[in-house]
């Protein structure tokens, strides 16, 4: 049955309750019911299609959104839990005379601000000649001493460069401020465009909007260019402070777009005046940084000393040219709203041009006569920090009572020089979609980021951008932190787009392939192989919990004999306190609680925060497993024998839907080898375990409970169909090659991965695991019962050797993760 | 007195690991800085265990910098640096014109004017030394309106001098300004840091510098070797006369008596040693410094 389509809203209908701007500019309407030119196919497409449909694309995107997991993570959040994404379908139009202005402007100014960070770190003539006044750079923490006088690639230090615009009720487009340091928002730009693109298949196709793909392989292109050349090919890695910060999702991204590898300053170290990335084939030379993190925490050696984050003899790395830092270090400098002001004469002074894209009316305090005017307008104007370290919120004059008014005009002629003052704008007003009733439109104050590159042939500019939209309807601040959305920048264009990617070279050749095959980054390593050991132990202990709890708690469960050798493995697997006197609430606990530091639920946090540090590299389809677990309601909880039940089976069916991701979803790289050998080592001491204490219950013991942690029983069943007796039982967890729970599917799988490692990287414990699995492989199968001293003997070097593969791996791939640095004064 | 001064400098550093370093990287500031008024005849730093990379360069400021790496696993890390330098008094010495103070101040509002900013640079807040109100205040006393400017800076020197006691156990490198000016105790790196903020804190240049002094001893007494320690004291630029030197742990101009090792707008630039080591918990520090006229 085909549904009756709705008709469609009226235009009267579908604008009922939009705000037709009064005092501000609107990007849609030229008139009430008018739209501008370049916008007349989008509203015609809005005007013609029914809710039905809109709503499919809209659940589209948003499904979209959440699969690719794009997140922006709030600094305020203890957890740094991710917000997901908010986008607006509908694209902001811009029309192709208008672009070519801003494009002029934007790369006009990328220029200003390269030169003028030339002069800084050189010959600081704007500051010797007071264009620039002295204290307001000299006195900013951005300005990096250590950077003076380097000699930089092209002469460029401003790599990416990124400008806020606004339109102001004229219509005419004014820069509110620059990024300068590492600029954020292109990927999210790329993100929104892909998925908007999509809710607009035809419109994006005939109204030849132009794509964004030209700039990230300029990006990428020009850093090669640039880049020093040296031992081996040309590497780029793109570096993150990490996990928490805010657009680390967009690190994610494009280091997968871009194809360079994502590192934190851990991953990388200085040898010799050159850096190197940390991998587990040994040290690689890096050649080009793109930085994403703060120049200032880049280097404890010479710049901040407290930072956790830098990577020690960086800053000297580039003073002797050995590796390309994009921004080059010290340009955050730049970015501050003080120097707005000064910024006509500095274009005139370095250009010869007048700025073709004006800023925003904007004061340094600093100066006596703008101090002057900005005490007599506080209530007109916004304030904000000279200093970005110094980091104090926007205020808005406006805001202020008379008290509030009072304070600022003291704070102000005290410190004048921390403050700058800007004119108030009210931005200009887009359509987005209503969130209740999709058809309705209301209207929101945008801000568009722009975003500009260097290349050998000068800037090249995004065509297109990160719309930001505020977050409410009056909203003067137009902010991802502050909790506002986004949308896609369509610049169209008279013609057919040219959708020619490199201008330099080809993209990928076969010396890159040989690089991207040997050597992942060791800590990835290391993540990669913990979560297979922390997903295997917490289903271990989830099984373990569960046949005990049966065991001890449950009438009619409980098995001859079982009950003592369940017990004693819990103890052996620490799962149970030694001391536990009332052992049936200590196993309740341990299932739930975090009281327990060897608890599932202390095991599950163990694995979250591995899958966390790994989300650049596994679907979000693992992360939302194991968020699953945690936010359960049932998670750091007592509750029930019965709930608890009920959440250990929960906990195994994820723990084994992870397994299956691993199985499925990955590249059998090292990585993946990594992640395998974890579980199964994991899985084979716990299995050798759980043996030795069985075998220390003697011929007469009960034997379910050892099949059930083995997960083994249907198959037990299927075979024998009988109760369960130790012969048949230890050939199918020992000897039965084809049981993938068996001792020896465990052992020849693990000697198998570590063979293959040991091609490429030397020798990693065959030599010593090896005779262990020839030992179990030669066990007569037929004389397999608890006493049979060569299978006791056999399990026991295994569960040994298993731990020495763990230390071996430890100290050959992961050991110069986790080593401390310190900063250290010497008087 | 003499007119100049020949030293022999050792400086040793030993830092002693609570574990084995696997690595470690260091930014020296050990060497004398020559300068009009000082003359360096020979300087040589030596490390053990052998340095893995090695390298000098200057800094911003002009100082010389060593730049060392140690590579291979050691528990204990030893930089000793010898120096033979000449001090001679210099030009301004103890006489000049009498000038107010208030003719060193900035001419802020000078735009276009072209600026000196080797000056300029030393009148503004730094990382660890902040402007205060209650510098400026304390500065106050000595700078009254119109009092000569040599005049006024000693009479500050020796108000420190005066006020404070110097007592190792008081603070650490990272102590702030304001807890020093509030517990009138510290050592010559707060002392100097106090100085530089009141300095700065009434719109002066001031800047710090690293260094050694001769330490007297009564002539029947015998000095032992290394008793001597790095120190730190204050210059202040004025208009006509330059760059001059005073010492408010001792409370007096900083003389022939003074090796320079090299200055900055504080500590932090001009550290004697500054490293990031790999993979211990905890260190012990020695210094030993020897100065002795030769």
């Amino acid at each position: 049955m085909t549904p009756t389509p709705k008709p469609h809203l009226k235009p009267e209908e579908m604008l009922s309750n939009y705000p037709f701007a009064e005092g501000r500019f609107d990007e849609l309407f030229e008139e009430p019911y008018q739209p501008r030119a370049h916008w007349s196919r989008l509203y015609s497409e809005l005007t013609q299609t029914s809710s039905e449909e809109i709503r499919e694309r809209l659940a589209a995107a948003e499904r979209r959104i959440r699969e690719s997991g794009v997140t922006y993570n709030v600094y305020a959040d203890p957890k740094g839990h991710d917000r997901q994404w908010d986008l607006d379908v509908l694209p902001l139009m811009i029309a192709p005379e208008e672009w070519r202005e801003i494009e002029a402007g934007i790369i006009q100014r990328a220029n200003v601000f390269n030169l003028a960070l030339g002069d800084l770190y050189g010959e600081q003539s704007l500051l010797k000649s007071g264009l620039i006044p002295p204290n307001l750079i000299l006195g900013q923490s951005g300005y990096l001493r250590p950077v003076h006088g380097m000699k930089l690639p092209g002469n460029i230090h401003l790599h990416v460069y990124a400008a806020d615009l606004a339109r102001s009720p004229d219509g005419r487009w004014w820069v509110m401020a620059d990024r300068t340091q590492a600029p954020s928002g292109a990927g999210y730009a790329l993100e929104n465009r892909l998925i908007v693109s999509r809710a607009f298949p035809a419109l994006f196709r005939d109204l030849h909007v132009q794509h964004l793909a030209h700039f990230f392989a300029t990006l990428r292109d020009s850093l090669m260019h640039f880049a020093p050349r040296g031992d081996g090919p040309t590497l780029t890695v793109l570096l993150t402070p990490g996990p928490y910060n805010e657009t680390y999702f967009e690190h994610t991204l494009l280091a997968r777009y871009l194809g360079f590898p994502l590192v934190e300053g851990g991953d990388l170290t200085v040898r010799d005046g050159c850096v190197w990335l940390k991998t587990i084939g040994g040290l690689k030379r890096v050649h080009a940084i793109l930085r994403r993190q703060d120049d200032t925490y880049c280097d404890p050696l010479e710049l901040r000393g407290d930072s956790a984050l830098g990577i020690a003899g960086l800053v000297d790395c580039a003073r002797r040219g050995t590796v390309l830092i994009a921004n080059a270090l010290g340009s955050g400098v730049i970015e501050s709203g003080a120097l707005l002001g000064f910024l006509p004469r500095i274009s005139e002074r370095l250009t010869g041009e007048a700025l073709r894209l004006p800023s925003i009316a904007t004061w340094w305090c600093g100066e006596p006569a703008a101090l002057e005017d900005a005490l007599e307008q506080v209530e007109h104007l916004v304030f904000k920090p000279a200093d970005p370290a110094q980091g104090f919120q926007v205020i808005f004059g406006q805001d202020l009572d008379a008290e509030g008014l009072a304070d600022l005009r003291k704070k102000l002629s005290a410190h004048p020089e921390r403050y700058v003052a800007q004119e108030l704008v009210r931005v200009s007003q887009a359509p987005v979609l209503g969130r209740v009733h999709h058809q309705q439109i209301a209207a929101r104050g945008i801000g568009l980021r722009v975003f500009a590159v260097a290349s050998p042939m000068g800037y090249v500019v995004m065509p297109g951008g990160l719309t930001r939209v505020a977050s409410m309807e009056n909203a003067r601040v137009v902010s991802m932190q502050r909790g506002g959305g986004s949308k896609d920048t369509w610049v169209l264009s008279p013609g057919p787009v040219d959708t020619a990617f490199s201008l330099l070279r080809s993209t990928v050749t076969a010396d890159d392939l040989v690089r991207m095959r040997a050597g992942i980054p060791s800590r990835l390593a290391e993540n990669l192989y913990w979560f297979g050991r922390y997903e295997e132990r917490c289903e271990d202990a989830a099984r373990l919990l569960r046949v005990a709890l049966k065991l001890t708690l449950e009438e009619g469960y409980a098995e001859d004999n079982a009950r003592t050798p369940v017990l004693a493995l819990t103890r052996a697997f620490q799962i149970l306190d030694e001391d536990a006197e009332d052992t049936d609430s200590a196993l309740l606990a341990a299932a739930t609680l975090h009281s327990n530091p060897f608890g599932l639920p202390t095991n599950l946090r163990a694995l979250e925060n591995v899958a966390f540090n790994l989300r650049d590299r596994m679907s979000l389809d693992n992360w939302r497993a194991i968020n699953a677990l945690i936010m359960d309601p049932v998670f750091g909880r007592a509750v029930t024998l019965s709930d608890t039940l009920a959440w250990l089976d929960r906990t195994i069916t994820s723990m084994m839907t992870l397994s299956g991701f691993a199985l499925d979803g990955m590249t059998r790289d090292d990585g993946w080898h990594l992640l395998s050998i974890g579980r199964r080592l994991e899985r084979l001491a716990f299995q050798c375990l759980a043996l030795r204490i069985a075998f220390n219950q003697g011929l007469g013991s009960g034997l379910s409970w050892l099949l059930e942690l083995a997960d083994s029983t249907v198959t037990y069943r299927a075979r024998y169909l009988a109760r369960p007796e130790w012969l048949p039982m230890l050939d199918l967890l020992v000897m039965d090659s084809a049981n993938p729970r068996s001792v020896i599917f465990q052992a020849s799988g693990i000697l198998g991965y570590v063979i293959k490692l040991e091609r490429v990287y030397g020798p990693c414990g065959s030599e010593m695991f090896a005779p262990v699995v020839r030992a179990l492989e030669e066990l007569d199968a037929g004389k397999l019962d608890p006493e049979n001293a060569e299978l006791r003997d056999t399990i026991d070097r295994l569960r040994s050797a298993a731990f020495e593969i763990n230390d071996l791996l430890t100290q050959r791939f992961f050991n110069h993760v986790h080593v401390s640095t310190r900063t250290m004064f010497g008087i | 007195m003499p007119t100049s001064t020949r030293y022999r400098v050792v400086h040793e550093t030993r830092y002693l690991y609570s574990g084995t370093v696997t690595g470690s990287r260091q930014l020296a500031h050990l060497k004398p800085r020559a300068t009009p008024w000082q003359e360096v005849h020979a300087h040589r730093i030596d490390i053990k265990p052998a340095t893995t990379e090695r390298s000098e360069d200057e800094d911003y400021f002009g100082n010389g910098v060593l730049h060392f790496a140690v590579n291979n696993p050691h528990d204990e890390l030893l930089v000793r640096s010898e120096s033979e330098v000449t001090v001679s008094t210099y030009a301004d010495a103890t006489t000049g014109n009498v000038q107010p103070w208030e003719h060193a101040l900035a001419a802020h509002d000078a735009i276009g004017k072209p600026h000196d900013l080797d000056v300029e640079q030393y009148r503004i807040a730094s990382p660890m030394v902040p402007l205060l109100d209650t510098a400026a205040a304390y500065a106050r006393t000595s700078f009254a309106p119109g009092r000569d400017w040599r005049e006024a800076m000693l009479d500050l020197t020796r108000r420190i001098y005066a006020d404070f006691t110097y007592d190792s156990e008081a603070t650490t490198i990272t102590t702030r300004v304001a807890e020093v000016l509030e517990h009138r105790r510290g050592v010559c790196q707060d002392f100097a840091h106090l100085m530089i903020s009141c300095l700065r804190s009434i719109g002066l240049p001031a800047r710090y510098v690293s260094g050694y002094v001769l330490n007297r001893v009564p002539a029947d007494q015998h000095k032992l070797a290394g008793s001597d320690a790095s120190h730190a004291w204050v210059a202040s630029h004025c208009p006509g006369r330059g760059w001059m030197a005073f010492d408010p742990t001792n409370g007096k101009l900083a003389d022939i008596e003074f090796v320079t090792l090299g200055w900055g707008r504080e500590f932090s630039d001009v550290t004697p040693l500054r490293g990031v080591v790999l993979g211990a918990a905890t260190q012990t520090l020695t210094v030993a410094v020897t100065v002795e006229p030769i």
